[in-house]
């Protein structure tokens, strides 16, 4: 039974510390958003290809925020869930 | 994580995605049908919405497959009101987007995929094609397929991630404000997100249809 809730602990700890891949993914956005402002500013006539390739870069950067979230939903649904309904049933 | 399955028809296990997908299917036939009836050449009404889609879709075709790529504006239609209903429906009480369950994102991945790869083979030769994966040396051959096959996976798991996401966040607010509140934050992960993945679905699509071609 402690063996099972130390796997739960673990899996919450871990899920918790994959999302921080969260912060680098907003740095980088953020970086792309800035530097497509700058670009519009100084040409105005451009935005439209700006917008455009503004938001395929940040998708694109994105990815790796999206595996972590992938990753930290898969720990808690497909193991940590059974297992706590399964700690649920044994103390009854 | 597992998919809840509805009911069975004849054995075959019938998903909560797989319902969803059906209704959606049947939305989108409705609404096309009714929506093209007395197409007129000054527009009125409805027809205004249905020339904006189509014409918006067209126009990002041809600029990045051009004018030769036109063939594939059905198919892109397709995919983007798709994606877009399926991340829409959500909203409706009782409903479940089919875009939350990684099958269904997964499969039409996929299918754009296979586009890509058979619209390449169309385009090019199927010489090209395969001395494709050969360059520039032929020792970069696991890297090119390893290439193409987490292409899938993350235009997979983007939309996957993002809209399953969303849904587990409005759950949890649920449960602590089940009123009022979350109208707002349904709206920016209901409305926006969904129409912004959409876009970026397509777009993407798009994108490795071009690619491929290069």
């Amino acid at each position: 039974m402690l063996e099972i809730a130390i796997i739960i602990a673990a899996i919450a700890i871990g899920s918790g510390i994959a999302l921080l891949a969260g912060a680098g993914v907003a740095i980088a956005e953020g970086y792309v958003a800035g530097k497509a402002v700058e670009g519009m500013a100084r040409n105005p006539e451009a935005s439209d290809t700006l917008r455009t390739t503004m938001i395929l870069g940040q998708v694109i950067s994105e990815s790796t925020g999206v595996y972590s979230l992938a990753v930290s939903l898969l720990l808690i649904f497909t193991i940590a869930v059974p297992l706590f309904n399964k700690l649920m049933e044994l103390l009854g | 994580m597992q998919p809840e399955v509805l009911f069975t028809v004849f054995s075959i296990p019938i998903t909560q995605s797989i319902f969803f997908t059906w209704i959606i299917l049947l939305i989108l036939a409705v609404a096309s049908f009714v929506f093209t009836r007395n197409l007129k050449t000054i527009p009125t009404g409805t027809q205004h919405i249905v020339e904006l889609i189509v014409d918006g879709i067209d126009s990002l075709v041809v600029k990045h497959l051009g004018e030769n790529g036109r063939v594939y504006t059905p198919f892109i239609i397709t995919v983007a009101l798709f994606v877009f209903t399926a991340n829409i429906i959500g909203l409706v009480p009782g409903c479940e987007s089919p875009t939350q369950d990684l099958s269904v994102t997964f499969t039409l991945a996929l299918i754009v995929l296979i586009v890509a790869h058979v619209n390449e083979i169309k385009v090019k030769g199927l010489g090209a094609y395969i001395k494709g994966y050969f360059s520039p040396y032929w020792i970069m051959f696991p890297l090119n397929v390893i290439g193409e096959l987490s292409k899938v996976l993350s235009h997979s798991f983007r939309l996957y991630g993002n809209i399953f996401g969303g849904a587990v966040i409005l759950n949890i607010l649920y449960m602590f404000v089940p009123y009022v509140v979350p109208i707002p934050i349904m709206l920016w992960f209901g409305v926006f997100m969904g129409a912004i993945q959409a876009f970026v679905f397509t777009l993407l699509a798009l994108t490795y249809i071009q690619i491929r071609l290069e």
